[in-house]
């Protein structure tokens, strides 16, 4: 009988916990509330019941209100409306955003698109552990500043921002925040209302949800102009048909997620991984050991060819860098911001932990990979400096 | 990236890998190196008679540089010396399946194999002048 697969990138996507499908799979068929939630008729209204009993389990673990939640396709969608909707409904106009230089794609290349709009944009550095101070954001910030996004738990190398610090500079000058929680939601706690984030985007499916839903936190107050159009689904915000059992799923999701027990148990995980890793010679944390996620480990390996290593590592599910990345030869943004060579960011992984992994997986991937390591190392030894560097 | 399966037969189990102890008799070293593309390559060869008796090689570099070093190093074997130097690159790349971007790597593990040849040569050239120097001190004597 063969081992089942080590799936060790659950930063790039989890599975669905089963509580989830069973939620979803109620509200399909004939037998379901197959119903469109806006309908007016008795199975219309049982949608739109689910529906907002979804909006309340979000809402309730990330400490918002009910009506401060608006359904989306994922975080990107939610990261391209919070920061295109703020923009374009600002009331003065404003054409400054501040954001860092390690941000998800999505929140990237939106920034790109914002530049090609005449909007100014300040990318602030990271040190080399990962991290952005309250103070970058606040030199950074200007009269004509109309929105800094910074994301909570970096998808790549885990590092924590402190966002209620940055939230409370970015309300001193009077600046929207918007953050990126992807990552965090289910993870760690998140009090949004308590930080005064005015926009935080949020995801299922990498707290063992289903693809294709997440949401927008949208602050009581906060304005924005929606950047869907045909419908007054959300308040106007997105338009579209609700999909009642995506929604279902992730409010499912969000009500089994506890993040004081599920991080706790996902950090000794990971710790386990790293006291196992720790021992290759030549193995480096990328990141910040004191603020980091529980479920993500990045390290890379000096003296190894970052090609060879995924190949000779492809039974493994890891990424390098991040999954949305991984095909791509250029070295991470992210990693490159640390400060990290192309030879040492080619040659990082990026390992993750969730809900559905175990001690006996960890261990198993701490074996393969230092074999791996080992056997590569041989290959090349007596390879020039540049190789290790 | 895709592989071919013999570029992940050959990546997963190289032949030829490793070096000659030092001072293995018969043993010349090559080896070649591109920073920018990624790849340092050492060829140790190992002649007998004007025959190339056994390859190893050191890479660090992409799974198909790897695949491609080994497989030089199988086509070598009983070769004549010269064969160093007209490896057909053209036929590894189409052995392995090798995309069109990595050609560039080949062209260093070419590098490499002359770097051996040129030490052979060296090597030759020492033992003709240490030949004709006994032979003067013979005369002398």
């Amino acid at each position: 009988m063969s081992a089942r697969p080590l799936y060790l990138d659950n930063a790039a996507t989890t599975a669905v916990d089963p509580e989830v499908i069973a939620a979803m799979t109620a509200c399909l068929g004939t037998d379901g509330s197959f119903e469109n939630p806006s309908s007016a008729h008795p199975g219309g209204a049982r949608a739109r019941q689910l529906v907002e009993d979804a909006r309340e389990r979000i809402a309730a673990l990330v400490n918002a209100q009910p009506g401060e939640i608006v359904f989306t396709s994922g975080a990107t969608e939610s990261n391209n409306l919070a920061i295109l909707g703020s923009f374009d409904a600002d009331p003065r106009s404003r054409k400054h955003f501040v954001t860092t230089r390690i941000e998800h794609h999505s929140v990237v290349d939106t920034a790109h698109a914002l530049e090609a709009r005449g909007v100014e944009v300040t990318r602030l550095d990271c040190d080399a552990k990962g991290v952005v101070t309250t103070g970058q954001v606040l030199d950074a910030i200007t009269d004509a500043t109309a929105l800094v996004s910074v994301m909570h738990v970096n998808n790549e190398i885990g590092v924590i921002q402190d966002i209620e610090a940055i939230a409370q500079a970015c309300a001193s000058r009077d600046v929207r925040l918007h953050v990126d929680a992807a990552q965090s939601a289910g993870k760690i706690p998140l009090d949004l209302g308590g930080w005064g984030v005015d926009l935080c985007s949020l995801t299922a499916h990498k707290a063992h949800g289903p693809k294709g839903i997440g949401a927008l936190y949208v602050a009581g107050g906060v304005t924005l102009a929606p950047q869907l159009h045909g419908g007054e689904q959300e308040r106007g915000l997105r338009a579209g048909t609700l999909a009642t059992h995506q929604i279902v799923g992730m409010g499912k999701t969000f009500e089994l997620a506890r993040p004081e027990r599920d991080g706790p148990r996902l950090a000794k995980l990971r710790d386990r991984l790293w006291r196992g890793l720790g021992e290759i010679e030549g193995i480096r944390l990328n990141g910040c050991r004191e603020r980091c996620a529980p479920h993500i480990l990045n390290v890379c390996f000096a003296g190894i060819e970052g090609e060879s290593l995924r190949l000779a590592l492809a039974d493994i599910a890891v990424s390098a860098g991040s999954a949305c990345a991984s095909d791509d030869p250029e070295p991470s943004h992210v990693l490159s911001s640390l400060g990290l060579s192309d030879a040492l960011a080619q040659s990082s992984l990026r390992l993750s932990v969730g809900r559905f992994t175990e001690p006996a997986d960890v261990d198993r991937a701490v074996e393969r990979i230092g074999a791996e390591v080992a056997r590569l190392r041989a290959l090349a030894d007596g390879a020039p400096a540049w190789c290790s560097t | 990236m895709n592989y071919s399966s013999e570029v992940l037969q050959r990546f997963g189990l190289p032949q030829a890998d490793g070096a000659f102890p030092d001072e293995t008799e018969g043993v010349v070293r090559g080896e070649a190196e591109d920073r920018s593309l990624g790849i340092w390559i050492r060829f140790d060869v190992q002649l007998r008679d004007g025959l190339i008796r056994a390859v190893r090689f050191q890479l660090f570099g992409c799974p198909h540089a790897i695949a491609a070093a080994s497989l030089i190093c199988e086509r070598l074997e009983g070769k004549p010396a010269r064969a160093l130097a007209g490896i057909d690159l053209q036929a590894v790349a189409g052995s392995l399946d090798l995309p069109v971007e990595k050609y560039g790597k080949l062209l260093r593990i070419e590098d490499a194999l002359l770097a051996c040849r040129q030490a052979l040569g060296r090597s030759q050239d020492t033992s003709e002048a240490r030949k004709s120097c006994d032979e003067d001190e013979t005369k002398d004597s």
